[in-house]
């Protein structure tokens, strides 16, 4: 028998809360930034609108929402580790690159550090409620 | 923003969150008391707001500015509501500390208001 814990309950309902919090900051910054100076840091802007929309899929996929919430939620949490380990490590190597912060600058030090800690708790999240085999 | 109502409401969010904390550790779940504590953080978020709409005309901030303080602002008037209905649909230390990271997003949302106002 196979069975999968669900990943909006007991310590993933606070987790789904920090994810939910930071789609509703990255959302309406990004909503900000693309309405109020679109043109002054373009690839800035859009990397913050394409890390809103991770932490959006991540929120909905771990909180159940829709079909196949699992695999929506691996393939946000795994896009946001990629996301800021990437744009963390770029931002480091070459500050000038993106004029205008993002909330994975400088692996999310502006924001406490917390934007490269959630996909690793997303992930170890996602693993530890994966499917068990029960013989 | 003249006065010491931000402030108010930033150490009473803090102390909300920290009497989440302890609910938490004591494995308690959210009762009226506590529900109590967040109708009054709510509404003094509530009175911020509307001193803000009020103060607003008088000072030097530039249309982003405008409108960066009023996202701050309604943010920190859903994120006590939307925080207790996800946590209060399920019964467990993970569904209470939900609160506490409500908590901590409203004092960040205050922080980030009296940051924005000049």
């Amino acid at each position: 028998m196979s069975r999968t814990s669900s990943t909006s309950s007991g310590l993933g309902r606070a987790l789904v809360a920090v994810y939910g919090v930071f789609a509703l900051a990255a959302t309406a910054r990004s909503l900000v930034q693309l309405g109020t100076k679109a043109d002054e840091a373009p690839l800035a802007y859009a990397l913050s609108a394409v890390a809103a929309l991770v932490y959006v899929a991540a929120t909905l996929g771990l909180a159940e929402v829709g079909p196949l919430p699992r695999r929506l939620a691996w393939a946000a949490v795994g896009f946001e580790l990629v996301g800021v380990l990437t744009v963390g490590t770029l931002t480091v190597l070459d500050p000038e690159l993106f004029p205008d912060a993002t909330v994975w600058s400088a692996y999310g030090a502006g924001y406490g550090w917390l934007p490269l800690v959630l996909p690793f708790a997303g992930i170890a999240w996602l693993w530890h409620t994966r499917a068990v085999t029960h013989p | 923003m003249d006065g010491p109502l931000p402030l108010v409401v930033l150490v009473a969010s803090l102390l909300f969150a920290a009497v989440v904390l302890v609910y938490v550790v004591l494995d308690r779940t959210p009762d009226w008391g506590l529900l109590g504590f967040a109708a009054v953080v709510e509404a003094a978020t509530l009175v911020l707001l509307v001193v803000a709409v009020v103060q607003v005309g008088g000072v030097d901030l530039s249309g982003g500015g405008v409108v960066t303080l009023f996202g701050y602002l309604l943010a920190g008037l859903v994120l006590l509501p939307i925080g207790f209905l996800w946590s209060l649909a399920e019964r467990s230390r993970g569904a209470t500390a939900v609160l506490m990271v409500a908590g901590l997003a409203q004092a960040f949302v205050v922080l980030r208001v009296m940051a924005v106002w000049p």
